[in-house]
């Protein structure tokens, strides 16, 4: 299901129409759950709106003040995973992870950072289901992309 | 009152970006000059709004519409500001800022009746070709990504800068965000510039609030200069890599300013 997603190695069309217009980009008011992955080192952060009507993503929305890897990873992700449900997202991760490992540490850092701010989304829907009071729910980022890329990326 | 604010950033963007998409050298240089006026309107609207007890944000809907020719870029401008004046207060600022613009108004009346101002636009064709340089492909790539880079980080700093700089109540860092906010006009103008003479003029992608409301700023500056120093290092990889020796000269040019942005950033600390 995944065999037409291209990555973002060098600049074909895709890339640059993505770096010129990033899908999904910005703020959702009714988001189901909110997430932020943040690398502490640089202060980068993705920021992540899920809405969600069962186990379908209806509408979903990304910011960052990261590099422009991240907001075309982010662009790429949101389409992928729009409209579908959790276990596909989660499917996505996957898939777009095996890519990814085509590309430099930063990229794949970049990459992580997305995925983690979209992961702390459904944390913060959780929690919210659960009666706990939480306006967003917050990964600090292991890695940063200043350093080597070891182990897991979020905690 | 936020409303109008992202009103006026909006028509701020909207100047500004018509001024890089059209290659007429006086239009372009005098739609600059309108987009400086509208930036400063939206500085003293924000200031208003504060001085109120109120606030704003940076929140916009704006989109970079991709049209075909400068007549339908001045006729979408024209709509823009005679919508933006009928939303104007009535006290001095509002005066003020709805004279500025019907003398804009005017301007725009002045290109739209000479037929030889219609030209055709090409910033938005996605060719990624500078004509008059012999650029090979890689480096049009490096420089591709560099002006998606920088242009968002100019826009971000000036946002910041401007957020921080109406909240301040000591003079000297009052004028250090000018000065910040000053050069990162000038380096917002050269890029978006070049952005539209490659064909990939584009907005840069809006600012979450997570971005602009800084709560420590010891911390935010030394971010800042490590940030200054990466974009000096992508600065120097640029005019390195730019086989063009204007183009290479205008890199170190701006590596050269960055470290002064360094000396300007530690009067904060």
């Amino acid at each position: 299901m995944f065999e037409d997603t291209k990555m973002p190695e060098g600049m074909n069309p895709e890339v640059l129409e993505h770096l010129m217009s990033p899908k999904n980009y910005g703020k959702l008011d009714n988001a189901s759950g909110v997430g932020v992955a943040l690398d502490e080192k640089t202060r980068e952060y993705v920021i992540f709106y899920t809405l969600l009507d069962g186990d379908i993503i209806i509408d979903v929305k990304f910011a960052t003040n990261g590099c422009q890897d991240t907001v075309v990873i982010g662009s790429m992700f949101t389409e992928m995973i729009m409209n579908n449900n959790i276990e596909y997202a989660n499917k996505a991760i996957a898939k777009m992870n095996d890519k990814l490992g085509d590309m430099t540490p930063q990229q794949q850092v970049c990459a992580d950072i997305v995925f983690s701010a979209f992961i702390a989304s459904l944390k913060n829907f959780e929690n919210l289901q659960n009666g706990l009071e939480e306006e967003l729910h917050l990964f600090k980022m292991k890695e940063s992309c200043e350093t080597p890329i070891e182990g897991d990326s979020n905690e | 009152m936020n409303k109008l604010y992202q009103q006026k950033h909006e028509l701020w963007l909207e100047i500004t970006f018509a001024s890089f998409a059209i290659s007429d050298e006086a239009i372009k240089s005098r739609l600059y000059e309108f987009s400086l006026i509208a930036f400063r309107h939206m500085k003293w609207l924000g200031s208003d709004i504060l001085e109120k007890g109120d606030d704003y944000n940076y929140d916009r809907e704006l989109t970079l519409q991709k049209l075909d020719t400068s007549f339908q870029i001045i006729h979408a401008l024209e709509s823009s500001v005679t919508n933006a004046i009928a939303n104007y207060p009535k006290d001095i600022l509002g005066e003020r800022m709805k004279t500025d613009d019907v003398y804009l108004l005017e301007y725009l009346k002045e290109i739209l009746s000479c037929e030889f101002n219609n030209q055709t636009i090409t910033a938005f064709n996605m060719k990624r070709e500078w004509i008059d340089k012999n650029l090979a492909q890689d480096q049009i790539d490096a420089l591709t990504l560099f002006l998606f880079e920088e242009s968002y980080k100019e826009y971000e700093l000036i946002l910041i800068y401007a957020y921080m700089q109406a909240r301040t109540k000591d003079v000297m860092h009052f004028n250090v965000f000018q000065d910040l906010i000053d050069e990162s006009h000038f380096h917002l103008k050269s890029f978006g510039n070049m952005m539209a003479k490659l064909g990939i003029l584009t907005l840069p992608r809006m600012l979450h609030e997570m971005t602009y409301v800084v709560k420590d700023l010891e911390q935010f500056v030394k971010d800042g200069i490590e940030e200054e120093e990466a974009a000096k290092i992508m600065c120097k990889e640029l005019s390195d890599a730019i086989k063009d020796e204007d183009l290479s000269n205008f890199f170190d040019f701006v590596n050269y300013q960055e470290s002064y942005h360094i000396e300007l950033m530690k009067k904060l600390l």
